[in-house]
C-alpha cells in the first residue's frame, strides 16, 4: 500500500488520480478518503466485494454522482465536462435504449462525444465486428441475448476511441469466450496507450488479467500494486502431495512453529510456512510420511491478500453486503 | 472533437424525432387524428347537402298564398318542404320546440325558428328561414303597392324579422372551431407529455442516463426531449390543421371564414404555449420515478388543471355569458392554454386580454422549466424506489 503524495504525481501523462474521495449515504461512508492512481498503458483493476464503493468511485469518475470530499483528476487536471469526452463508460447496470437499434445506438453515442456522423459510423460499425455482434447491428438491442447485449455496451464504451476507459464489472454474467474476447479487448486499447480501469467483487478470477490492482473494502484502499508483487508477498505457501494420504493425515503431525494447514484439496495440502521457517524442513516430514508426488511453492490469490488485510473473507463481507441491501430494500418497500 | 452546447442538444432532439416518428403507435395517433378532423368538417356538410324534407307551419292568413310563398322559398334555398297549417302560434312554438316543425311563416308579420339566427346570417337566402322571410316579405310588399304604402314598408326592409324562442348563440361556428381546438391541445399535450414522461423514466430505469450525462448535460437532455417531442408533436399538428383547412374550404364550410380564422391564428400560439409550459413538468415527473410502468400515475398530476380547464370550457361554449371563475382560468398559466382559446372563440377576450395571459404564461413557462429542471437534475440519477418530490426539492436526492 503507497500512500499518494501529490507533490510526486505522475498525472500529466495520462494517469487518473483519485484523491481522498468521500462520499456519504445517510450513515453509510460509501467512499471513505479513497486515493489510488491509475496509470496508463495498462489494465488496471480495481477490486473489493459488492458494496466496497467501487460503483461509487467510478460514478464519481464520470461525473454522475456529487463527492462529499476529494478529487478526481485526469491528465493532472480536475475532471471537466471537457475532459469526460475522452472517457468510456460502462456502468454496472448497463445503459443503453433497449427499443433502439445498436448500430443507430452506437453512432448516437458517437456523436454525442464529439465524432462526425461518418466517423461515428465507420467506427460503430468497427467495434460491431470486432465484438462480434455486426451480424446483430441492425437489430434492437432488446432483441440480443444478454452476453450480445454486454458486448454492444463495452462497443458503447469504446465507440468514440476514449483515453481512459472506466468499465464497472464489464465480466460479470459473460461467457468464458465472452471473457476472453473483453479482456483481449482491454489489453489491446492499454497497449494503445490507453488508461483501462475495471471492476470487479470476483478477485480470483480477474487476478490474470490486470497488471496491476487496487484492493479497496469500506471506501478504503487496503492494498494496491502489482499483481505478481502482491501474490508473491507475505508467507510462503507450499501445495504437497504425498501418496497413499488423500485426507492429508502427515501435515497434521507438523509442530506448528513449521508450519499451518490452509486447506487439504484432493489430497493435496496447502501450507502456509511460519516465519522464519525452512521449507525443506516441510518436504522432510513428507518423505518420512511416504512417497511424495508433489512439492511446490504457490502463491497466494489476491482473495488472500484481501484477507490478510482485511481480516475477513470476501466471500463472507460479500454475502454481508447482500443481506444488508435486502434489509434496506425491504424496509423500504415496507414503508411505500 | 468539440461540439457546441446546442449542437449537443439538437443531436439528442435528432433521436427523439427518429425514434419517435418511427414508432407505430405516431403514425397510428397522426391517422386516427387525420380521419376524426375531416369526419369533423366533412359529415356535417354531406349531412346538409343532403335532402330531407322540412315542415313548415303556416299560422293566420291565406293558405294558398302561403303555401306558394313557401314553396317559393324552398326553391330559393334548395329544400324540400311540407306545409302544415297549424291552428295558432302557441301550437307552432309548441311544435317547433319539439322539432316537429323547422320554421313557421306567422301570416305575413313574422318567420318564426327555435334558434335565433346570429346577426351575420339573419336574411341569408341560403338557409330556408333567411328565404322564407325574404320572399314572404316580398309578398307583403306586392300587397301592399296598390294601397300606397309600399314606399313605407320598404323604407323599413323588405325582409320578414326571424325570431327565434331561443337568443343567437354568438359566432356559432368561431365557437366549433374553439371546440376543436381546446380539443386538440388538450390531447396533444396528454400524449406528448405522456411520451415524455415514458422516454425520461425509460432512460432512467434502463440506466441509459449515466452513459449519457458522461457526454451532455442534464439540462441538454432535457431540452433536447422536449425540443424533438415538440418538433414531432407540431407535425402531428400541422397535419391536423392542413386537413382541416384544405377539406373545410373544398366542402365549403363555415369553419373557414372570419371569427374562425382568427380563432385558428390564436389556438396555434396556444398550443405551442402550452406544450412549452407543460413539456418539462412532464419530464421532472418522469424523473421522479423508478419504473416505466408508474409514468401513468407520475403524470397524472401534471394533467390535472387541463383536465378541469378541458371540462369547463364546455360550460362557457355552450352558454350566452362567462363567469368570473372561467376568467380567471383564461389568465392561469396551466389553464390558460385551453381557457384563454375558448375565450377567444366564445368572442369575448380583447387582444390585450390574450396578450397578457400569453405573457404571464410565457413568464410561467421560464419559472416552470426553472424548477422543473432542478427537479430532473436531482432525480434522474437516484436509484433505489419513486422519489418524493419534497425531497428532491430539499435536495436530499442521489
Amino acid at each position: 500500500m503507497s500512500e499518494h503524495d501529490p507533490s510526486a504525481s505522475a498525472g500529466a501523462d495520462g494517469a487518473l488520480e483519485l484523491l481522498d474521495l468521500r462520499r456519504r449515504y445517510g450513515d453509510v461512508a460509501a467512499l471513505d478518503g479513497l486515493t489510488f492512481t491509475v496509470p496508463p498503458g495498462q489494465v488496471f483493476g480495481f477490486l473489493g466485494p459488492n458494496g466496497a464503493g467501487k460503483t461509487t468511485a467510478m460514478r464519481a469518475t464520470v461525473g454522475v454522482v456529487a463527492l462529499d470530499g476529494g478529487e478526481v483528476r485526469w491528465r493532472g487536471a480536475p475532471v471537466d465536462t471537457q475532459a469526460r469526452r475522452d472517457f468510456g463508460y460502462m456502468p454496472e447496470e448497463r445503459g443503453l435504449y433497449p427499443g433502439m437499434v445498436v448500430l443507430e445506438q452506437l453512432e448516437y453515442l458517437g456523436r454525442l462525444h464529439g465524432m462526425s456522423a461518418g466517423d461515428a459510423h465507420d467506427s460503430a460499425q468497427h467495434w460491431a465486428e470486432r465484438l462480434g455482434v455486426a451480424d446483430k447491428a441492425a437489430a434492437k438491442l432488446e432483441a440480443l441475448s444478454q452476453g450480445n447485449q454486454q458486448r454492444v455496451q463495452l462497443a458503447a464504451a469504446l465507440v468514440h476511441d476514449p483515453r481512459l476507459l472506466v468499465l464497472d464489472e464489464p465480466f460479470a454474467g459473460l461467457d468464458p469466450v465472452g471473457v476472453d474476447a473483453m479482456s483481449e479487448v482491454l489489453a489491446e486499447r492499454a497497449a494503445q496507450g490507453a488508461t483501462v480501469l475495471f471492476s470487479s467483487h470476483q478477485l480470483d478470477l480477474v487476478e490474470h488479467l490486470c497488471k496491476t490492482v487496487a484492493i479497496i473494502h469500506r471506501g478504503r484502499l487496503v492494498a494496491q500494486g502489482d499483481v505478481e508483487e502482491l501474490r508473491r508477498g507475505g508467507r510462503p505457501r507450499l501445495a504437497v502431495r504425498v501418496g497413499g494420504d488423500p485426507d492429508g493425515h502427515w501435515a497434521q503431525r507438523l509442530a506448528a512453529w513449521l508450519a499451518d494447514i490452509a486447506r487439504v484439496q484432493a489430497g493435496t495440502v496447502f501450507l502456509t510456512l511460519a516465519p522464519g521457517a525452512d521449507a525443506q524442513a516441510v518436504l522432510d516430514a513428507a518423505r518420512v510420511a511416504g512417497p511424495v508426488e508433489h512439492f511446490a511453492f504457490e502463491r497466494r490469490r489476491l482473495s488472500e491478500v484481501f484477507r490478510e488485510a482485511v481480516g475477513a473473507r470476501v466471500e463472507d463481507v460479500d454475502t454481508e453486503a447482500q443481506a444488508h441491501a435486502e434489509a434496506a430494500a425491504t424496509q423500504k418497500g415496507r414503508a411505500r | 472533437m468539440s461540439r457546441s452546447w446546442f449542437e449537443l442538444t439538437w443531436l439528442v432532439a435528432l433521436r427523439e424525432l427518429r425514434q419517435g416518428a418511427r414508432a407505430r403507435s405516431f403514425r397510428i395517433v397522426t391517422v386516427v387524428l387525420v380521419l376524426a378532423v375531416a369526419a369533423a368538417v366533412a359529415i356535417p356538410a354531406i349531412v346538409h347537402g343532403h335532402r330531407t324534407v322540412q315542415k313548415v307551419g303556416i299560422v293566420g292568413g291565406s293558405s294558398t298564398a302561403m303555401t306558394r310563398t313557401v314553396q317559393t322559398a324552398a326553391r330559393i334555398a334548395g329544400a324540400t318542404v311540407k306545409v302544415i297549417r297549424v291552428s295558432d302560434l302557441a301550437t307552432a312554438r309548441a311544435q317547433l320546440r319539439s322539432g316537429t316543425l323547422s320554421a313557421v311563416l306567422a301570416s305575413d308579420r313574422a318567420v318564426l325558428v327555435k334558434q335565433a339566427p346570429s346577426a351575420g346570417n339573419a336574411s341569408s337566402g341560403s338557409s330556408l328561414a333567411g328565404a322564407l322571410a325574404q320572399v314572404g316579405g316580398l309578398s307583403r310588399l306586392f300587397a301592399l303597392v296598390p294601397a300606397g304604402s309600399a314606399a313605407a314598408a320598404i323604407s323599413h326592409g323588405v325582409s320578414l324579422p326571424i325570431l327565434g324562442l331561443k337568443p343567437p348563440l354568438a359566432n356559432l361556428t368561431s365557437r366549433l372551431t374553439g371546440l376543436s381546438i381546446a380539443i386538440v391541445i388538450y390531447i396533444i399535450i396528454l400524449i406528448y407529455g405522456g411520451r415524455i414522461t415514458v422516454g425520461v423514466s425509460e432512460e432512467k430505469s434502463s440506466r441509459v442516463i449515466e452513459v449519457l450525462l458522461a457526454a451532455v448535460r442534464p439540462a441538454q437532455l432535457l431540452l433536447g426531449k422536449v425540443l424533438g417531442m415538440g418538433i414531432l408533436a407540431l407535425a402531428q399538428v400541422a397535419a391536423i390543421v392542413i386537413t382541416y383547412v384544405v377539406l373545410g374550404l373544398a366542402v365549403g364550410s363555415g369553419l373557414m371564414h372570419g371569427a374562425s380564422a382568427e380563432v385558428l391564428g390564436v389556438g396555434a400560439m396556444w398550443i405551442l404555449l402550452g406544450y412549452a409550459f407543460y413539456c418539462t413538468a412532464y419530464a421532472a415527473a418522469g424523473s421522479l420515478i423508478d419504473r416505466q410502468s408508474d409514468a401513468y400515475n407520475a403524470s397524472l398530476p401534471v394533467q390535472l388543471p387541463l383536465i378541469v380547464a378541458y371540462m369547463l370550457s364546455f360550460t362557457v361554449l355552450y352558454a350566452d355569458s362567462v363567469y368570473g371563475f372561467y376568467w380567471f382560468l383564461a389568465f392561469f398559466p396551466p389553464t390558460a392554454p385551453i381557457s384563454m382559446t375558448v375565450l377567444v372563440a366564445v368572442g369575448v377576450a380583447r387582444p390585450w386580454q390574450i396578450a397578457l395571459s400569453a405573457l404571464i404564461c410565457l413568464a410561467a413557462t421560464v419559472g416552470m422549466a426553472w424548477v422543473a429542471g432542478t427537479i430532473y437534475g436531482r432525480a434522474i440519477l437516484h436509484t433505489g424506489g419513486r422519489l418524493k418530490l419534497r425531497q428532491v426539492l430539499r435536495g436530499q436526492a442521489s
